[in-house]
């Protein structure tokens, strides 16, 4: 019986098995292979050699973009987190049951316009002559436009934007679970809504906020659209470089390196986060 | 009850299906390979990699309508991107191929180029300056034919920005323009542009000269706003984020003129970089005489007008009789061309040593 | 002081909101703009840039393409979600956890590489750029979610449904397609309804992988590089329309479904 229970159980889940390892881990395996060729001249040499690898160590320029993009991406999961958390409360405990599922829509709807698009409507929002600055003006809260666009604040605003959506999905997915009788039996005991709060449903909604969190990273970070659009290339992020070696110098070798950086760097995060990266109810 | 929901779900799945299936068929009859020629309903394709200036239909649709051929498009940011696009391409997915002139030399004796027949071509209709047979052929065979040229100088809006003040090249770095400039990121005239400024010609450049260049643009970036491409500067300049864009020209302005004639260019004292575009057929090309005919249409007066004003960015045609008006004329500043080749240094294309060791210096200053 | 507390959160959860509508609003009011550039003042409205759009067979032709890899690589992700969902559920073989683990694993690695990884690799394989290529980049990014999705929706209880029709006498067929399939409809769903929004609106493995026949992301994207107009706005606003369109309509299939199946 358990013998025919395999099979069957293995037939059914090898053809994604087997899609994942055409479509991924093959892939995956190309792109460590080709870090450890070298682009000299104008061609590739196949020879295995480290050569990538010393220069991700020693180049610079990496380092910083590096740097680059770490600081962004931990200023996004911050902010992120910081303004959905409030969100994903409202909505869990202050909307009534049957809308909260509407307004959760309509905290996603505006996201179906194209990325490409959005990324560039908020280049203009934040243009000298935009929306933002000509209200902050009429307000009086500021006399001449200031620079907005092109900047860092601009990435890491229009990252927020997005990732607020995630993460407060996830922290939203996590509150619901807190069985309701926890804070009301909390309460007839005698504990402050501070006090509910704080020890109640902040420790039990933690895996909702470490997958938003591990979301917006994994996601931010290996993002190349928005920097490049909203950040006027003023500064560049390690997917920017990444790009520059693939399209100007066709240095596929050194793209593949940076690209297991990315991947290193999302596995750490992953590692240290795993305990709390479960949506499931506990059983 | 179970059954209707299934009887639903497989409904919409069958509609789905067919609906894929139809429109399935659509593809693949649509994207018939340039092999089959022969096909008289079906047009031909043709496959050009070129600068963002060969994209606007206004240039293509004479062509393919005269021909029926469907000219395929992919546009690059620089010589590099390329001839990386080709490095990553099989023989034959390509058929025209638009490049800077002072590429013409290596990509030729790279065999990448078919020869073309000089016959093809009216020399006299080009401007004698941009004819440059040293770079265009080899050992008297032709490889490519000049077909747009122009400056990558300073481009500068009028109406904040005293024109006589632009005439000097040190004025860049001057705390004025603080926050105001934008600079064009391709690399190469950039980085030769701030040579003139220190008093480097363009073909002198070395390695040694790099950390004084270097030095001088971390100067400039810091004095800058951002760092694009052609649209994105164009549309600082054109949205009043910047007032001057370093590498920019009549490239930049005069597509804008339009709706801003205060968006103007010029070539300071010191001089500025002349970029010149070049066009010629692939040597993989399985389409080499549609592709031929695509060259001479490009170098024509009607395909010359189309080019020089084209939507992406405007230029010289290299032909003196492109069907241009008086004020398109104007716009180039057709009259004062002379002066303006006089007083420019074409592009110097360093070695791959060189170029690797600029690139770097690049990626150094504008990562931040 | 409730009230006050009850205040200021609506008040915060509108200003978020009007945070999260400011670039759509942007985007969709500016898609009637009569001039050129979509930036203030607004001079509008006009419909010309819905009528360049649809002109514009280059942007109409991308729409086409996005959709058809679009439903494809959604339709396949979501088989291949279900299938492997149902056998690790309720077959539990040997390895489960492992086979989980190496199912997910896509889903922590960006996009970026992956797009950069089957590009490397066609390029290895002489395979040509193609949409095929990206209806594939797109299935194997979205099979993780369906995977995940579906596996979510199978219960333990389920599992005596469907060992009852084999007690019965029905064979595996019948009791995936009528019975296991059925029960995690809403699943199947969710699950394709979200792989089809993920693929219709990617940038960067399409990017990688398309040739001269691009999806609607890609075209967007190269028309913003060769000129600023508000005809990308229009494009971004059609975009917007069809998701809420399509959503709309599977809520209320949904809801038709459910309804008819409740009546005895």
């Amino acid at each position: 019986m358990t013998i025919r229970r395999n099979w069957q159980g293995w037939a059914l889940v090898g053809p994604a098995l087997l899609v994942t390892l055409v479509l991924f881990a093959a892939p995956m395996v190309m792109v460590i292979l080709t870090s450890l060729h070298r682009r000299t001249g104008g061609t590739t040499d196949r020879t295995l050699s480290l050569d990538n690898y010393v220069r991700l160590a020693t180049d610079s320029t990496i380092h910083q973009a590096l740097l680059n993009s770490l600081e962004v991406v931990g200023l996004t999961v911050f902010f992120s987190t910081l303004v959905s958390y409030p969100l994903a409360y409202i909505i869990a405990f202050r909307v009534p049951v049957k809308w909260q599922a509407l307004v959760l829509l309509l905290t996603v709807v505006p996201f179906w316009t194209s990325y490409v698009v959005r990324s560039y409507s908020w280049l203009l929002v934040l243009a000298k002559n935009g929306v933002m600055n000509q209200s902050l003006q009429s307000f009086g809260l500021i006399g001449e436009p200031i620079t907005l666009a092109n900047t860092r604040f601009a990435t890491v605003l229009a990252f927020v934007h997005f990732f607020v959506m995630v993460s407060t999905l996830t922290i939203y997915a996590s509150l619901r679970q807190i069985p309701n009788n926890l804070p009301l039996a909390a309460r007839d005991l005698g504990a402050s809504p501070w006090h509910v709060f704080t020890r109640i449903t902040l420790p039990l909604s933690i895996p909702g906020v470490t997958v938003g969190a591990f979301l917006t990273f994994v996601l931010a970070i290996g993002d190349y659209i928005t920097p490049q659009i909203v950040g006027g290339g003023n500064e560049l992020l390690l997917p920017q470089l990444l790009m520059l070696q693939v399209s100007r110098r066709g240095d596929f070798p050194l793209a593949a390196a940076m690209a297991l950086v990315l991947l290193v760097i999302v596995a750490a995060v992953y590692a240290v986060s795993a305990k709390n990266l479960t949506l499931e109810r506990r059983r | 009850m179970h059954k209707t929901r299934i009887t639903v779900s497989m409904a919409t799945f069958s509609a789905a299906a067919l609906l894929l299936a139809s429109c399935a068929g659509g593809t693949d009859a649509e994207s018939s390979s340039s092999s089959q020629g022969a096909s008289s309903d079906a047009p031909q394709e043709l496959n050009a990699l070129v600068w963002c200036d060969h994209t606007d239909p206004a240039l293509l649709e004479p062509f393919e309508e005269a021909n029926n051929v469907t000219v395929n498009v992919r546009d690059y940011e620089g010589t590099g991107v390329a001839l990386g696009i080709l490095e990553q391409s099989q023989p034959g997915d390509w058929d025209v191929f638009v490049i800077d002139s002072v590429d013409v030399p290596r990509v030729a004796e790279a065999g990448l180029l078919a020869p073309l027949d000089k016959a093809d071509f009216d020399f006299n209709q080009f401007f004698e300056e941009v004819q440059l047979p040293e770079i265009h052929e080899i050992d008297g065979q032709l490889y490519a034919v000049p077909e747009k040229f122009g400056y990558n100088t300073v481009a500068f809006n009028g109406a904040n920005v005293d024109a006589e003040k632009m005439r000097d090249l040190s004025f860049l770095w001057d705390p004025e323009l603080a926050g105001k400039i934008a600079i064009y990121d391709y690399y190469i005239p950039v980085m030769e542009f701030v040579g003139l400024e220190l008093g480097i010609e363009p073909q002198n450049i070395t390695v040694d000269d790099l950390p004084a260049i270097e030095a001088r643009l971390a100067e400039l970036k810091e004095q800058s706003a951002q760092v694009g491409d052609v649209v994105s500067t164009q549309t600082a300049l054109a949205t009043g984020e910047v007032d001057v864009i370093v590498g920019g020209g009549e490239f930049s302005t005069s597509v804008l003129n339009a709706e801003n004639p205060d968006l103007d260019w010029i070539l300071p004292n010191q001089g500025g970089i002349r970029w010149q575009q070049a066009i010629g057929v692939l040597a993989g090309s399985e389409n080499q005489d549609l592709a031929t005919k695509f060259v001479q249409y490009i170098v024509s007066d009607e395909g010359q007008a189309a080019l020089a004003t084209s939507s992406c960015y405007w230029g010289m045609p290299a032909n003196k009789d492109a069907a241009l008006t008086d004020e398109q004329k104007d716009i180039l500043r057709w009259d004062e061309q002379s002066g303006f080749i006089a007083n420019s240094y074409p592009y110097y294309i360093p070695d791959a040593d060189l170029d690797a060791a600029m690139l770097d210096v690049w990626t150094r200053v504008v990562v931040g | 002081m409730k009230l006050l507390r009850g205040s200021i959160a609506w008040i915060y959860a509108l200003v978020v909101f009007g945070f999260i509508l400011l670039p759509v609003v942007s985007l969709v009011v500016f898609s009637f703009q009569a001039t050129n550039l979509p930036l203030p003042p607004f001079a509008g409205p006009s419909l010309r840039w819905y009528e360049a759009l649809f002109a514009d067979s280059g942007m109409v032709e991308a729409l086409r393409n996005s959709l058809i890899v679009g439903v494809i690589s959604a339709f396949f992700s979501t088989m291949l979600g279900f299938l492997s969902a149902y056998g690790l559920a309720r077959y539990r073989p040997a390895g489960a956890q492992a086979t989980r683990a190496a199912l997910m694993t896509p889903l922590g690695v960006s996009y970026l590489v992956i797009g950069f990884g089957l590009a490397i690799t066609a390029n290895e394989l002489a395979l040509g750029r193609s949409l095929v290529l990206v209806t594939l980049g797109h299935i194997i990014i979205n099979l993780p979610l369906a995977f995940a999705i579906i596996l979510s929706q199978m219960r333990d209880e389920d599992e005596t449904l469907e060992k009852a029709a084999r007690d019965l006498g029905a064979n595996e067929w019948i009791v995936i397609t009528r019975i296991a399939i059925p029960v995690v409809l809403p699943g199947l769903l969710a699950a394709f309804l979200l792989s089809f929004t993920l693929s219709w609106d990617e940038f960067i493995i399409a990017f990688f992988l398309a040739d001269f026949d691009v999806t609607l992301p890609i075209e967007i994207w190269s028309q913003l590089r060769t000129g600023l107009d508000a005809k990308t706005n229009a494009a971004g606003t059609l975009v917007f329309a069809i998701s809420v369109v399509t959503l709309t309509l599977a809520y209320v299939l949904n809801r038709a479904v459910q309804q008819r199946s409740r009546r005895p």
